[in-house]
């Protein structure tokens, strides 16, 4: 289902999230002010968005490794704070997880978001277990895990798209195919670039959707949602998309390759040429979403920078449930 | 780390004489039946009852549901079982031999082990991985290793491992209610052990050793099998007239320092018997702990009983020559009193 011209100006806000935060924290990271790594989103925003717009409060995912972006619009979406998801990047007392997990181990249950796991491939076991809580207690939700093209090389994969399968267990595949594992082209590294070849044996519905057309990303996902809550087992999308990052060493992509996915493919200037060229469109101030969305990203990053570091102290808590 | 009741005694004597394996079915059954929540899964739990027969008769009473057949797929089963008890699932996994957590290594350490800590305090993991460890029949090199050395690094994981079967019952049942992620290692040796096993529902509290047998000469800390084969060193070096007392730790981590210090400042004398090779092992830390608490209390250095530094080979002769036994823990007594 093309999602209608309302629906896609809410995309494009929330495209526009995405992308400013991750700018927003590029900037920051490169001044010092956020430790660790740095893995962002950018130009995967689509992907992103056409997830989250159709995940419930009660349904949950497992971001992928460049998960900000979902992150931060389940917080939006579902009453929490944004903010709290910047602030975990920046180590901060304030951060959804206190400034233990950081970039790749945010979590969040009460918006959905079951943390991502920096041993990719990792939550691709877990999201069983979840699904299949939720079959055994029929509870109507799904469980979708986002993983990269890189993690179709772990075990971990095929064990889970098998038990999936053999349980038909509600879970949504969502695989970000952005053509490289680090350096590593997709190609290269598994027997097929195109991962719904790999996935196909295991008997799940396995589309491939242009993952830079929010239009076509939107119905992808509406149908692999629907087919999950209407109890037919588990379903396998693969995103065709592209990361604007390169590697911690800079770019080492062939220039005309970076140009054209950046001049020609940017998801956020296709979506906005296709919502003009819509005939219902009634007329919204592109540009000021634009500037809303980089103003609000200006503020958690004032609200990241302001709070405090956790208390040394609180780094023994936690270790077990209920025991010192 | 509490120490109340480390003086009691294993939770037993009404003379109702129960295997090993029969006391860990009932603690299954019992566990079920009490919380809709617990569910097993693992390879050929189902119909057939496990490769020990521990699950034998709750696929019956059960279903397919709750007593679950999975994949030969180790990380998928622990996976699997830590996403169902993020959303409030108490699942009991099986892993059919220790040897193979290789292949679900990553979902214990960095999955399970860390759940809680690193979304701070969010989710917990409250699993049980029930698995068959240690060697002495003849399983040779991947179905006889003794493997709590490889998770006493982890923090959050706790490594629970009775020695009897009224301890196996109760302890089991007390994994299954505890809100973290217990690996449980069950000796094979152990399986066909009688004991005596009470009636009905009761727990044995983690992170609490407990006194076998009480001396006053030496103290041995064993583990699992290594508690029987050092109760029967003990009665042989009573008939000479060496009282040693016997603590068995029950919970490997985090484990009842208190228990074992108290013991070794009134006996003087410390041997750590686990069948594991010696070295980055189980009696490494346990000597290290009781020299540095104790080391004025002390009367010899601790010495450590362990197996060789080897992979376990198949052939029993071999076997018998790295694993320890009653012998070695004799010899380990003996050196500890010069």
């Amino acid at each position: 289902m093309i999602p209608d011209v309302e629906t896609l100006v809410d995309l494009y806000r929330d495209m526009w999230l995405i992308r400013a935060f991750e700018l927003g924290l590029e900037r920051e990271f490169k001044k010092g002010n956020v430790p660790g790594m740095l893995h962002t989103g950018l130009g995967q925003e689509a992907t992103q968005a056409a997830l989250a717009t159709h995940l419930k409060a009660t349904d949950c995912f497992f971001p992928d490794h460049r998960c900000h972006g979902i992150n931060a619009l389940a917080e939006e979406k579902f009453g929490g704070d944004g903010e709290r998801i910047m602030a975990e990047l920046f180590g901060r007392a304030t951060g959804v997880c206190s400034g233990k997990g950081g970039s790749l181990h945010s979590a969040n249950p009460k918006v959905g978001n079951f943390g991502d796991n920096a041993v990719e491939g990792s939550f691709m076991a877990t999201v069983l277990g979840v699904a299949l809580a939720w079959k055994m207690r029929k509870e109507p939700n799904v469980a979708c895990c986002i993983i990269g093209d890189g993690t179709v090389g772990r075990g971990e994969f095929h064990e889970s798209l098998n038990m999936a399968a053999i349980w038909q267990l509600p879970v949504l595949y969502a695989c970000v195919n952005n053509g490289y594992a680090i350096s590593t082209a997709v190609g290269k590294a598994h027997a097929s670039a195109d991962i719904v070849d790999m996935a196909r044996g295991y008997g799940l519905p396995c589309v491939q959707v242009d993952g830079n057309d929010i239009e076509l990303a939107y119905a992808a996902v509406h149908q692999a949602i629907e087919h999950i809550r209407a109890g037919k087992g588990p379903y396998f999308l693969e995103f065709k998309t592209w990361r604007w990052q390169g590697i911690f060493s800079g770019e080492f992509r062939p220039p005309a390759e970076v140009k054209y996915w950046k001049d020609e493919r940017d998801p956020i200037k296709l979506a906005r040429e296709r919502i003009l060229s819509r005939t219902d469109f009634a007329g919204a101030d592109l540009d000021r979403i634009e500037a809303e969305m980089k103003a609000e990203i200006e503020h958690w990053i004032e609200f990241s920078k302001q709070s405090p570091m956790p208390d040394p102290a609180k780094a023994t808590a936690n270790v077990y449930v209920g025991w010192e | 780390m509490t120490a109340t009741a480390t003086k009691g005694t294993s939770a037993a004597q009404q003379g109702r004489v129960r295997t090993y394996v029969q006391a860990l079915n009932e603690a299954l059954d019992i566990a079920m039946g009490r919380d809709p929540n617990v569910f097993l899964l693992g390879e050929d739990i189902g119909e057939m009852g496990g490769d020990f027969g521990v699950t034998r008769g709750l696929w019956t009473k059960y279903g397919d549901d709750r007593v679950r057949d999975t994949p030969l797929s180790e990380a998928a089963i622990i996976g699997a079982s830590v996403g169902s008890a993020m959303v409030g699932m108490r699942p009991v996994a099986e892993i059919m031999f220790a040897d193979f957590l290789g292949e679900c290594y990553d979902q214990l350490v960095n999955n399970a082990a860390k759940m809680h800590y690193m979304f701070d305090g969010q989710f917990k993991a409250p699993i049980v991985v029930r698995t068959a460890c240690g060697g002495g029949f003849g399983g040779g090199p991947h179905h006889s290793q003794s493997v709590e050395g490889w998770f006493l690094n982890v923090p959050g994981l706790v490594i629970v491992a009775p020695a009897t079967p009224a301890d196996a019952k109760g302890l089991l049942i007390a994994s299954i209610e505890n809100d973290n992620p217990i690996l449980f290692l069950e000796h094979k040796a152990l399986y066909r052990v009688k004991g005596d096993v009470p009636e009905g529902y009761y727990t044995t509290p983690l992170r609490q050793a407990v006194v076998a047998r009480a001396g006053r000469d030496v103290t041995i800390v064993a583990t699992m099998k290594m508690v029987h084969e050092a109760l029967a060193a003990a009665t042989e070096l009573s008939a000479a007239g060496i009282e040693a007392e016997v603590i068995d730790l029950r919970t490997l981590r985090p484990y009842d320092e208190t228990t074992v210090l108290e013991s070794v400042r009134k006996t003087g004398r410390a041997v750590v018997a686990n069948e594991a090779p010696k070295l980055g092992g189980l009696g490494a830390e346990l000597s290290a702990t009781i020299s540095e608490a104790c080391f004025h209390d002390l009367k010899a250095p601790v010495v450590r009983v362990a197996g060789l530094d080897t992979p376990i080979p198949f052939s029993m002769v071999l076997e018998k020559y790295i694993l320890p036994g009653k012998e070695q823990i004799i010899a380990g007594v003996k050196q500890a009193l010069q």
